[in-house]
């Protein structure tokens, strides 16, 4: 699937430890399979945590078809905006790597927090903020969701089978790249 | 033991690009309250005013036109290897503190070599003329050495002598430092004239420590049998090549080492990182601290190393073994005080359990338990219908549907990433049975493309209508959706 073929292309996408991927963009194009992808390499080695913010919505089927171990995968559900740095911050003391969502209204302040206890604990981190940008400076690598088209559905037969992503890559010591990656 | 040790002080400017001015700054406290300090400075540079552990603003301002990096313990690591090699050519079993910084053990080198002025004439024509040499019969007293030798190299006969001359800082512990100096302690020798255990009931253990080091007698008068269990492997059926992978593996079985250790009450000093590629070919570096290894400074040094033998040569085959090996075992001193209660781990789950176990229980105590979830594959035709989900930490529990049935009519395409916890009702406009338009918030988007529909059929005895799913494309994402004829409800998204 296309979400692990942008592994293998966009420079520097990887969930390293002490690093952290920021993935923006609307729901629908694309960033959550993405992000859960990330999670699959940590995952091998070492238990990996999502944070849903959206009520659970998440879902593991994504995470165990893009090869992340489901014995590994723990799933914390926190909508609450207030409550979310806190659950962020413990999870982050023992864990490999954590993709985790970020409710509206979360501070600079607290992300900037965050940031630092995840290089400082050596924890991969993916933030997908479901509203806004993220602050400038924090995270190593942001992909940018600029659209997604399917392929497979054709009016009425057939049934998806691959997706288009158009992605902007921007990154510490990376410039700025477009990609449009599918099939 | 006697004791060598080969310094090169400028090694962090390895990673600078231009011959001007430059530094390299890491983090740290410096004056001011500011967090990055120059951890090492060129000539050039230091003619200008920047110096060690000045703040990287003042530096800034000092000398604008100065290049600086961070620094890079991966690359300075890599670029190490060579002279490693090159000086276990000369001397067996060299122990790396950090790149740039070695000592050795060379009682059996000085036999070999006829001399400590034969072997240390070699080390510096292979190390060459930017290279601190010292040696003396302690790692403590050598490090000392090659620090305070003006160039060349300094032999130190007399260890508690050279010590006593030192000033009080070399012990590295700033908080103590004040509190020495206050007393009227300036040197090491002032500090081992005390009684032994005076020191020790005024400043505890690392004051106990500090006593050993001024006396000239570092650790080694004590040291622990090595325990064999306590080394860790792994062994990785699909060799690792890619260097998250290898990242993630260091820190793994750097936390299963130090848990194990932990439950002993130990810490090493030194760790022998062992590697083994595809093709049979095994490596093996020593690295040393002067402090007890804690979990994430054993990590580092492992991911450094691995990573500067991928980067250098590359590991033919992938990485198919790795072990750690600690020794120098210490249980005295304030590694004690880092002892904390380790859970027995869980079967079949990894290394880091413990750690990820109390981690989790602080999320569940501020979250609620049903809100810290594990999830297993189950059968079913919707994608709601094939997660099953218990709480973490406890046992999955029975299958509600059964995987291994066929479960025709089941949802096909990929699985997606967002399903509802109950189905969210959805405005869509048909035209003729066909969609035309889904309403997304506010706006409408228009159908592009559909798949479907395919017909599911309800459970009647529990009074479940049927109906039937499409996936649905729009310029805005792909939407699993199932009508019932009359309303239409979001089922999943494709995201």
């Amino acid at each position: 699937m296309l979400a692990e073929r942008a592994v293998e292309r966009i420079p520097s996408l990887a969930l390293s430890p002490g690093k952290i991927v920021g993935l923006e963009g609307p729901a629908g194009w694309g960033l959550t399979r993405l992000g859960l992808s990330l999670l699959a390499a940590p995952s091998q080695v070492g238990t990996v945590v999502t944070i849903d913010a959206r009520g659970g919505w998440l879902s593991p089927l994504a995470a165990w078809e893009v090869g992340v171990k489901p014995g590994r995968l723990v799933m914390v559900r926190c909508a609450d905006r207030r409550l979310w740095g806190q659950v962020t911050a413990a999870i982050l003391e023992g864990v490999a790597a954590v993709y985790a969502e970020v409710p509206a209204g979360v501070g600079e302040h607290e992300l900037r927090r965050l940031a630092a206890l995840t290089r400082a604990r050596k924890v991969g981190l993916a933030l997908r903020p479901l509203r806004g940008q993220l602050p400038a400076g924090i995270t190593h690598l942001r992909i940018y969701g600029r659209g997604v088209s399917w392929e497979g559905a054709d009016q009425g037969h057939g049934r998806l089978l691959e997706r288009r992503l158009a992605l902007e890559v921007s990154g510490k010591s990376l410039p700025w790249q477009a990609f449009d990656l599918g099939a | 033991m006697r004791t060598l040790c080969v310094w090169f002080p400028e090694w962090p400017l390895m990673v600078l690009d231009g011959t001007g001015p430059g530094y390299v700054y890491e983090e740290g406290h410096a004056a001011g309250g500011e967090t990055q300090r120059v951890a090492a400075v060129n000539a050039q540079a230091s003619k200008l005013g920047v110096a060690k552990g000045m703040g990287r603003r003042a530096a800034e301002a000092l000398c604008p036109i100065a290049e600086s990096k961070p620094r890079d313990f991966g690359i300075e690591t890599r670029l190490f290897e060579p002279m490693l090699i090159a000086l276990e050519d000369l001397i067996p079993r060299v122990e790396v503190v950090e790149p740039g910084l070695v000592l050795v053990a060379v009682e059996g080198a000085l036999r070999y070599y006829g001399g400590e002025d034969v072997l240390v004439a070699k080390v510096e024509s292979i190390a060459g003329p930017k290279a601190r040499i010292g040696s003396a019969d302690g790692p403590f007293a050598a490090r000392w050495a090659a620090i305070t030798a003006a160039e060349g190299s300094q032999v130190i006969d007399n260890d508690i002598a050279f010590l006593a001359s030192l000033d009080i800082s070399a012990v590295g512990r700033e908080e103590m430092i004040d509190t020495f100096r206050w007393l009227g302690l300036n040197t090491l020798g002032a500090l081992a004239g005390l009684p032994r255990e005076a020191v020790a009931s005024r400043f505890g253990d690392e004051g106990l420590w500090a006593h050993h080091l001024a006396s000239g007698e570092d650790r080694s008068i004590n040291p622990r049998t090595i325990p064999p269990h306590l080394a860790v492997e792994a062994h990785y059926d699909d060799p690792l090549e890619n260097l998250d992978q290898v990242a993630f593996s260091a820190r793994a079985l750097s936390a299963r080492l130090m848990n194990g250790l932990r439950k002993e009450g130990l810490a090493p000093y030194r760790v022998e990182i062992e590697a083994e590629s595809g093709m049979g070919k095994v490596r093996t570096r020593v690295w040393r601290s002067t402090d007890p290894f804690l979990e994430p400074t054993l990590t580092e040094r492992v991911w450094w190393q691995l990573r500067a033998w991928i980067e250098q040569e590359g590991v033919a085959g992938g990485l198919v073994r790795l072990r750690l090996d600690p020794s120098d075992l210490s249980g005295a001193g304030r590694q004690l005080a880092l002892l904390e209660a380790v859970g027995e781990g869980w079967e079949g789950y990894d290394s880091t359990r413990p750690e990820a176990e109390r981690a989790l229980a602080r999320a569940q105590a501020l979250v609620g338990p049903d809100a810290v979830l594990q999830a297993g594959r189950q059968g079913g035709r919707m994608p709601a219908e094939q997660v099953r989900w218990f709480r973490f930490g406890e046992e999955p529990g029975q299958l509600e549907r059964d995987l291994e049935a066929p479960w025709p009519g089941a949802t096909p395409g990929p699985a997606p990433s967002l399903v509802p916890p109950q189905p969210t009702p959805i405005d869509i406009e048909w035209d003729e049975g066909m969609p035309t338009r889904i309403r997304l918030g506010s706006r409408w988007e228009p159908v592009l493309n559909w798949a479907g529909p395919w017909r599911l059929l309800g459970r009647w005895w529990r009074g479940e209508g049927a109906g039937d799913r499409y996936q649905i494309v729009t310029s805005a994402g792909a939407f699993l959706i199932v009508t019932d004829g009359e309303r239409s409800f979001l089922a999943a998204i494709y995201d």
